[in-house]
C-alpha cells in the first residue's frame, strides 16, 4: 500500500512572525540568535503580571491582497490577516503559475484559534446597554440600541472557519477546504489531513498552515488567568526557555506558518523546488497526561515514514517552556528514541507561543534548516532541567547530518500529533 | 481493497428529544422543536424565538461532575449524546478494545464569550468621545471578575479533551469548525482516518448552541435568521415560497464510526454504512453562496463518485434546507444539477424545519436522521410546505412523513463561508 500511495512534498513556505514578516526574516532571525519577545506594545499591558510576548511588528495587511480585494480587509480580524498574508507568502516561494493550476484539485486546510472580539468594536453597543452593574448587561436596552450599534458583518471577523475562507477565496481554492480548531496542535493537524487528502487522490495542491494572535487585551488577560505565563519582564528576550532548569512559563505570541504542500508529481511536472517531503503523520490522544500521547505521535509517525530512530537528524519541539509540559514531552521524546540521543530544538526560544500557528511556524524553521544543511540553536538554554531529559541543541548552530527531522505539537490536554519530514535534496538525488 | 466504514452507535441532544427513538418520533409526527427564547432575555431582539435543549440533565449520562462544572453546552451537549452513542455501541467498559485504536473527531462549536461579564466591563471601559476602551480598567477589571475555569472551558480544543479523557479515546483526536458543514465533515474526515487505518474506531459528530446573545446577535445583524415572531413554530420552511431565514437551533449528535471488519469481529450491532464522502470550497463570498451553486454541484457530484452512485441508486436526500431564501434556491439548483432527470424522483426533506439549525452540530443530527429514516423505511417531513416556491420544485415531502424502502440516501451540509459536504449512507445488509 505505501508503495503506491501518491507522496507529498512541501514547496513554499510563508511565515509572519516577531521575526519578520516573511520565512527568510524567521530564518534570518534565527541565525542571528535574535528573540523576538520583546514589551507588549500593542496595547496598554501595564497591570498584568507578564508583559511581554512576540509582537509582529510593521505588518502591512494590504500589502498582501490584491487591490480589487481590499475592500475584505474591514471583516479580517488579526488572524485571518496573517492567515492570508502566510498564504500569500507560501504561494509566491512556491513559484507556481496560479493560472495553470485546476482550482478543484486546490485545497485549504487551517488550524484556527479562538478569535478575540475587538473591544472597541464592542465598545458602542455596550456603552448604551449598560445599566452601570458590574457583571449584567441590560438585555432590553441591548436587544434594540445595542444591536443598532453593532457592525453588520461583525460576527464574520471572528468565526474560526473565516482564516480558510479568506485564503480560498484569494486563491479560488475550489477544492476540500477544513479548519481545525485544536489550540496549539491545529496546523499540525491540519498538515496530517491535507497529506491524507493528497495521499487518496482528491487533491494535487494545498495551502496549510495556522495563525492565531493571543496579544490584544481579551485573550491576554483570558491567558493571564489560565495559563502560567512567565514574568520574566526584565529580560524578554530570555524568556522563553524551552527544557532549561529556570524557565519559568509562556510566552505568548501571534503569526502564521503557511505551507504549499503538494503531490510530489505535480510539483516535480512544474520544476518545482522541494523543501522536504512529508512521509509520515500521527495523531493521539494522551490520557495519562504522562507523555505516552507524545512517544506513540512520534513512533507512529516514523512508523508510516517507515524509518529509525538513528536516522532522525533532530526533533522539532513543542517547547513550550512551562514548567509541567516540557517534562512531559521530554519523557515523550526519550521513551519515542530510546538510547539514540537526538538533538532537540525548541523554536518557541525565538518566537515564543503562536497558539494555532504554532506547529507549522515552528516547523518552517527546520525546512528552512534542511535548505540551508543547518539547524539554529535553542536559545535560552542555560541548564538542562534534569526532569527533562533531553539533549537540547544550543549555544551554536549544528550543521544537519541525517535525511529526517520530526516535529512534535501538544496540547495541554493532550491532544498530540507528529509528522515526519524527509530533506528535499535527498530526494532529488535519489529518485 | 478499500475498508468499509459502518455506524455502530448513535446518539442525539436535540431540541425533539435527547434519545434517537424520541427524535425520530418527533420528526414523524411533523412536531416543532421551535418556541420563544428562555436562556436569556431576547424579548427586544429582532429574532426571539430558537429551538431550544429540553429537559436535558448531564448527570443522567456521565458521572465526575467537577469536570463539566464549568464547561459550555457544547461540551455537555456532546457529553450526553457521547455517552449514548458509546453505549450503544458497546463501548463503555469493553476492555478488549485497544484504546489507542480509537479516536475523536468532532465538529464541536467554538466557545462563548461570558456576555454579561465582558460586555458590562467593555461598558465601564469605553470612552465614547475617543471610541477607545482603557486598557487598565479592562485589564484590572478582566482579571477580577473573569472565572478563569469557565474563560479556559471557551477554548475550541476543550470538549474533543474532556471526551477523550473521560471515554478513554487515546486514538486521533480533531476537531474542526466550518460553520455549518462542520460536524458533516467530521464525519467524512473521521471515516478517511479509519479507511487508511490510523484508527478502527472513531468517535464523532458535533456539538453546538448559538442560542446566546453573541450569536443571536451576529445572525440578527447578518439579517440572516427568521423574524416570524408571532408564530415560531411556522418560522422554519425550507424550500417554501414565504420562507424569510433560519431558525437558531442547539444540540449534538454523536456517532461511532468503526471498521467493518472490526465491528463484526466483536458482534457490534451495524446500523448503517457510510458509502460517500465530497467535501469542496465555493472560493466565492464569505456571506454568499455562489449563484449557481459551483461549490454544491461538485461536492454532490464527488460524493456519489465515490461511492459509484448513479442518481437513480439515490432514495432519498436529507437537505441542508436552511429555510433562507438563498440557500433553498441554490441547493434545489445543485441537486437538479447533479441528478438531472432523476432530481424529481428523488424524495428530499428538510429536518431543520423542525429542529431548526443546530449549526456545527446540524449535519450530524441530520445523519442519524437520515440513517433511522433508512432503517424504519420512513422519511420524515418537510414541514410548514404551505405555498410552493416556483425556484424549488422538486419532491420536499410536504408536511407528513412518506412510507419508502430506500438503500442509500444523501445528507448535504453546506457552511458558511462556502464549505460544502455530502454524504452518502447506505442500509447494512451484511
Amino acid at each position: 500500500m505505501v508503495s503506491t500511495k501518491r507522496r507529498a512534498v512541501i514547496t513554499g513556505c510563508g511565515a509572519v512572525t516577531s521575526l519578520g514578516v516573511s520565512a527568510q526574516a524567521l530564518w534570518d532571525g534565527m541565525v542571528a540568535g535574535r528573540s523576538g519577545i520583546r514589551q507588549i506594545t500593542g496595547f496598554d499591558v501595564s497591570v498584568y503580571p507578564s508583559r511581554i510576548g512576540s509582537e509582529v511588528l510593521d505588518f502591512e495587511a494590504k500589502q498582501f491582497i490584491d487591490k480589487k480585494e481590499r475592500k475584505s480587509l474591514k471583516v479580517m480580524s488579526r488572524s485571518i490577516q496573517f492567515a492570508v498574508a502566510g498564504a500569500k507568502l507560501a504561494m509566491d516561494d512556491s513559484g507556481v503559475d496560479k493560472d495553470k493550476l485546476d482550482k478543484t484539485r486546490f485545497g485549504v486546510e487551517f488550524g484556527a484559534g479562538l478569535i478575540a472580539s475587538e473591544l472597541a468594536e464592542l465598545g458602542p453597543a455596550a456603552h448604551v446597554s449598560s445599566n452601570c452593574q458590574p457583571g449584567t448587561v441590560d438585555m432590553e436596552k441591548w436587544g434594540v440600541q445595542g444591536l443598532a450599534n453593532m457592525p453588520p458583518l461583525w460576527m464574520l471577523k471572528y468565526l474560526p472557519n473565516m482564516l480558510a475562507c479568506h485564503v480560498s477565496i484569494l486563491h479560488d481554492a475550489q477544492g476540500p477546504n477544513n479548519s481545525i480548531t485544536e489550540s496549539d496542535v491545529a496546523s499540525l493537524l491540519a498538515l496530517g489531513e491535507a497529506y491524507r487528502i493528497i495521499g487518496r487522490n482528491m487533491a494535487d495542491f494545498f495551502l496549510v498552515g495556522g495563525a492565531d494572535s493571543k496579544l490584544n487585551p481579551l485573550s491576554f488577560v483570558r491567558h493571564t488567568l489560565f495559563m502560567p505565563l512567565s514574568r520574566r519582564n526584565d529580560a524578554p528576550a530570555a524568556a522563553c526557555r524551552p527544557f532549561d532548569r529556570n524557565r519559568d512559563g509562556v510566552v505568548l505570541g501571534e503569526g502564521a506558518g503557511v505551507v504549499v504542500l503538494e503531490d510530489l508529481e505535480h510539483a516535480r511536472a512544474r520544476g518545482a523546488q522541494i523543501y522536504a517531503e512529508l512521509v509520515g503523520f500521527s495523531a493521539a490522544f494522551d490520557a495519562k497526561g504522562n507523555g505516552s500521547g507524545v512517544t506513540r505521535v512520534i513512533q507512529g509517525a516514523m512508523r508510516e515514514a517507515g524509518i529509525t530512530a538513528e536516522q532522525v537528524d533532530h526533533v522539532n519541539a513543542h517547547g513550550l517552556s512551562s514548567a509541567r509540559s516540557d517534562v512531559i514531552e521530554a519523557r515523550g521524546i526519550q521513551k519515542a528514541f530510546g538510547s539514540h540521543k537526538v538533538p532537540v530544538f525548541a523554536p518557541k526560544s525565538y518566537i515564543g507561543c503562536l497558539g494555532a500557528g504554532s506547529g507549522i511556524t515552528e516547523m518552517i524553521a527546520s525546512l528552512l534548516g534542511m535548505r540551508h544543511g543547518t539547524v539554529p540553536p535553542t536559545l535560552n538554554h542555560d541548564e538542562t532541567d534534569p526532569e527533562c531529559p533531553v539533549m537540547v541543541s544550543s549555544g551554536s548552530a549544528r550543521p544537519l547530518e541525517r535525511e529526517y527531522v520530526v516535529k512534535v505539537s501538544f496540547t495541554d490536554i493532550g491532544q498530540c500529533a507528529a509528522v515526519v519530514l524527509r530533506d528535499g535534496k535527498t530526494l532529488a538525488a535519489n529518485s | 481493497m478499500r475498508k468499509r466504514v459502518v455506524i455502530t452507535g448513535m446518539g442525539v441532544v436535540t431540541p425533539l428529544g435527547n434519545d434517537v427513538e424520541s427524535l425520530f418520533t418527533a420528526n414523524l409526527e411533523g412536531r416543532s422543536g421551535v418556541g420563544p427564547i428562555t436562556l436569556f432575555n431576547a424579548s427586544r431582539f429582532p429574532t426571539q424565538f430558537a429551538a431550544q435543549v429540553r429537559d436535558f440533565d448531564l448527570g443522567k449520562y456521565v458521572q465526575d461532575g467537577e469536570r463539566w462544572a464549568n464547561c459550555g453546552a457544547n461540551s455537555r451537549f456532546a457529553a450526553g449524546a457521547a455517552h449514548q452513542a458509546l453505549s450503544d455501541a458497546g463501548l463503555i467498559d469493553d476492555s478488549k478494545v485497544d484504546r489507542t485504536r480509537v479516536g475523536i473527531y468532532l465538529g464541536s462549536g467554538e466557545g462563548v464569550q461570558d456576555f454579561h461579564h465582558l460586555i458590562s466591563l467593555v461598558a465601564k471601559s469605553y470612552t465614547p468621545e475617543q471610541g477607545s476602551v482603557d486598557g487598565v480598567i479592562f485589564g484590572k477589571g478582566g482579571m477580577q471578575h473573569f472565572n478563569p475555569a469557565r474563560e479556559y472551558e471557551q477554548e475550541p480544543h476543550t470538549t474533543t479533551a474532556h471526551l477523550a479523557a473521560y471515554f478513554g479515546l487515546e486514538g486521533p483526536n480533531f476537531n474542526c469548525l466550518t460553520a455549518c458543514a462542520a460536524s458533516s465533515q467530521a464525519i467524512g474526515e473521521a471515516t478517511e482516518l479509519i479507511r487508511y487505518g490510523d484508527a478502527d474506531i472513531m468517535l464523532t459528530g458535533g456539538a453546538h448552541s448559538m442560542i446566546h446573545p453573541f450569536g443571536l446577535t451576529g445572525f440578527n445583524k447578518l439579517t440572516a435568521l427568521s423574524t416570524r415572531n408571532e408564530s415560531p413554530t411556522k418560522a422554519s420552511r425550507p424550500f417554501e415560497l414565504n420562507r424569510d431565514g433560519f431558525v437558531l437551533g442547539e444540540g449534538a449528535g454523536m456517532l461511532v464510526l468503526e471498521e467493518l471488519e472490526h465491528a463484526k469481529k466483536r458482534g457490534a450491532t451495524i446500523y448503517a454504512e457510510i458509502t460517500g464522502y465530497g467535501s469542496t470550497a465555493d472560493a466565492f463570498r464569505m456571506t454568499d453562496s455562489h449563484p449557481e451553486g459551483r461549490g454544491a454541484i461538485t461536492c454532490l457530484a464527488q460524493a456519489l463518485e465515490s461511492g459509484s452512485f448513479k442518481p437513480e441508486d439515490i432514495g432519498y436526500i436529507n437537505a441542508h434546507g436552511t429555510s433562507t431564501q438563498v440557500n433553498d434556491r441554490v441547493e434545489t439548483l445543485a441537486i437538479k444539477k447533479v441528478f438531472g432527470e432523476a432530481a424529481y424522483q428523488v424524495p428530499i426533506s428538510s429536518t431543520k424545519s423542525m429542529l431548526g439549525h443546530l449549526i456545527a452540530a446540524a449535519g450530524a443530527v441530520e445523519l442519524i436522521v437520515t440513517i433511522t429514516a433508512l432503517r424504519r423505511g420512513v422519511l420524515p417531513p418537510t414541514i410548514n410546505y404551505d405555498e410552493p416556491d416556483p425556484e424549488c420544485d422538486l419532491d420536499y415531502i410536504p408536511n407528513t412523513a412518506r412510507e419508502k424502502r430506500v438503500r442509500h440516501a444523501v445528507s448535504n451540509s453546506f457552511g458558511f463561508g462556502g464549505q460544502n459536504v455530502s454524504l452518502v449512507v447506505s442500509r447494512f445488509d451484511g
